[in-house]
């Protein structure tokens, strides 16, 4: 699935959010997009899954224009905050978004087992949500983007809350689907997840700062750091904060 | 759709606390009105003074009757003694002292006008007939429609649309969008849902009104049960497309008096017609008038569904139209 993104805007209101932003993501890749807080990302992959309009510009993704819905059903989201229903139990959350998918009682059944075991919630697969702590809740969220086994996936700050060990076996299962032929996006702020993607692309200020493998980018740095990246075009110190 | 069905009872299962207001709060609220409402065998006290013995004795079999030895000048005299009226002639006439308009007073009045009937006899007396009459005192019989109604209304009201505006804040629903999903499935799955469990809630007010606190019905229950349960639905509708215009839950309980309390006044409370400047009109607006109108046909004027239809479609094309305008009303989360 690859995504094109071809000189999107966006305002609210009237503060420009996204300003001609233009970004290929190649099939079968993990992309990260990479930035601070408020500087668009969120925004930007709810433009590409079409779920708020752009004020300009188009996104099309395997070559169909979003919205479209024959893509949301390849499509798995995991939203920033949990996005679960609180009075239901983990599997019953699972089995509400595999019956939107249309997924049959025994393929889901045989996902949402399999799902639970790799986010470590196998245990606890009948605690209701509103019982569990916020690692457990993302974790939670997580299956629910994969219940469907979606072509793309699109995570946004998957891995915020979640302790080292359990964020190792994520990293390691969402590069096992990469090579199975997902195409993963993925936001962070948090820089050392960088390294754990193919490519990187940096928002700042409703613009694309930098676009490249990572490797690439690393090589770029004067030392290897990665929040070196942020700095690379020299304008954080001039950088205005708008409110 | 079905999904959006079995999670919304799967929700209510696991939160039995909501669960248990939905079906008890409303017979709770109605039994406090069937005690307060219901026949109170009110005995007036009424206060004479210089009344022949007569009209005493036949007053004493109406009321409690105390009589004064000195006419009571002081104002605060029926407050004070806790008299509900006192009769005294003059030359002038019979004069009948009232404390304030309520149905105490209204008691003492119907004591009084008994007596005198009990005395003269008029030649040509008046009888009074209601075509629909209910229970002598009771007056929760000839108001329970509107009761009923009312209360079914706000409780499903509130439910369907907290759930929706929780919905949009925890993003479930734009999670819920992201799914190749329709949107006439999710307003459809919604109103099914919630539906259900007011339908549940109807079936559970009517079986307690009519066979615990034996409220008169005079045509028949399950049509009663029927045109609750449109209602219901309307008021899942209604909730949800309200919950568009609230942007958090303390929005949606401010709506409240905006959007039900009005209707309280299209339910039959105040007869229609005699609302000035054609505000009357503005019932047709309102689902519980459709509702109320047609309970109030059933309950108390006996009339079958060849009566009422009109009252039952008029309903029925209120939920289509609430429907279509939340199925447009979620291009807002998603232009699909």
């Amino acid at each position: 699935m690859r995504i094109e993104i071809l000189e999107v805007d966006k305002s609210f209101k009237k503060q420009r959010v996204l300003e001609q932003i233009s970004l290929t993501i190649d099939s079968g890749r993990i992309f990260c997009l990479l930035g601070a807080s408020g500087s668009g990302k969120t925004t930007l992959l709810r433009i590409m899954m079409g779920a708020i309009p752009t004020d300009g510009g188009i996104v099309t993704i395997g070559g169909i224009a979003v919205p479209n819905r024959q893509l949301l059903a390849k499509m798995g989201y995991m939203p920033q905050n949990e996005a679960l229903y609180e009075e239901l139990s983990a599997w019953e959350n699972l089995k509400f978004f595999a019956g939107l998918h249309r997924q049959s009682r025994k393929t889901f059944e045989a996902n949402a087992e399999e799902l639970l075991q790799i986010v470590d919630m196998a245990a606890c697969k009948n605690k209701l949500v509103r019982d569990c702590s916020g690692g457990m809740k993302k974790r939670i969220s997580l299956a629910v983007a994969l219940i469907h086994k979606p072509k793309l996936l699109v995570l946004d700050e998957p891995t915020v809350g979640v302790d080292p060990v359990l964020r190792r076996k994520i990293w390691l299962y969402l590069r096992q689907l990469r090579n199975e032929g997902t195409t993963i996006l993925v936001t962070t702020h948090v820089m050392d997840e960088v390294t754990q993607c193919d490519d990187a692309a940096l928002l700042r200020n409703g613009h694309i700062i930098a676009r490249d493998t990572v490797k690439n980018l690393i090589d770029q740095t004067s030392d290897g750091n990665i929040e070196e990246l942020f700095f690379i075009d020299n304008q954080s110190e001039a950088e205005v904060t708008l409110c | 759709m079905l999904s959006i069905v079995k999670r919304i009872i799967g929700q209510m299962k696991n939160d039995q606390r909501s669960l248990g207001l939905l079906l008890f709060a409303p017979l709770l609220v109605l039994t406090l009105l069937f005690f307060i409402l219901g026949d109170s065998n009110y005995l007036p006290k009424i206060a004479v003074y210089d009344m022949n013995e007569k009209f005493v004795t036949e007053l004493e079999n109406h009321a409690a009757v105390s009589e004064e030895t000195e006419k009571p000048e002081a104002v605060d005299y029926l407050e004070i003694n806790g008299i509900d009226a006192l009769i005294w002639s003059d030359s002038e006439g019979t004069h009948i002292e009232l404390l304030e308009k309520n149905s105490k007073s209204a008691a003492a009045i119907e004591a009084i006008t008994d007596t005198n009937k009990a005395l003269q006899p008029a030649q040509n007396e008046m009888i009074m007939d209601y075509v629909y009459e209910t229970s002598g005192d009771n007056q929760l019989d000839s108001l329970a429609y509107v009761f009923l109604g009312v209360i079914s209304f706000f409780f499903v009201f509130i439910l369907s649309g907290m759930s929706f505006v929780r919905e949009r804040f925890g993003q479930t629903l734009e999670r819920m969008l992201m799914t190749p999903i329709s949107r006439i499935d999710v307003i459809g799955g919604y109103t099914l849902g919630y539906g259900l469990l007011a339908a549940v809630q109807s079936v559970v007010i009517i079986l307690y009104a009519v066979y615990v606190l034996q409220l008169q019905v005079e045509g028949s229950v399950a049509l009663c049960t029927l045109v609750m349960i449109l209602m219901a639905f309307s008021a899942v509708s209604v909730g949800a497309l309200v919950s568009i215009f609230a942007n958090n839950e303390l929005q949606l309980v401010q709506f409240i008096p905006v959007i039900i309390i009005p209707q309280i006044f299209f339910s039959g409370l105040i007869p229609i017609d005699t609302i000035p400047f054609g505000l009357g009109n503005l019932c047709y607006l309102t689902p519980i008038y459709y509702g109320c109108t047609a309970l109030e046909m059933i309950m108390i004027q006996g009339k079958g569904f060849l009566d009422i239809w009109p009252w039952l479609a008029g309903s029925v094309i209120f939920i289509g139209v609430l429907f279509l305008a939340n199925v447009t009303a979620l291009k807002k989360y998603r232009r699909l």
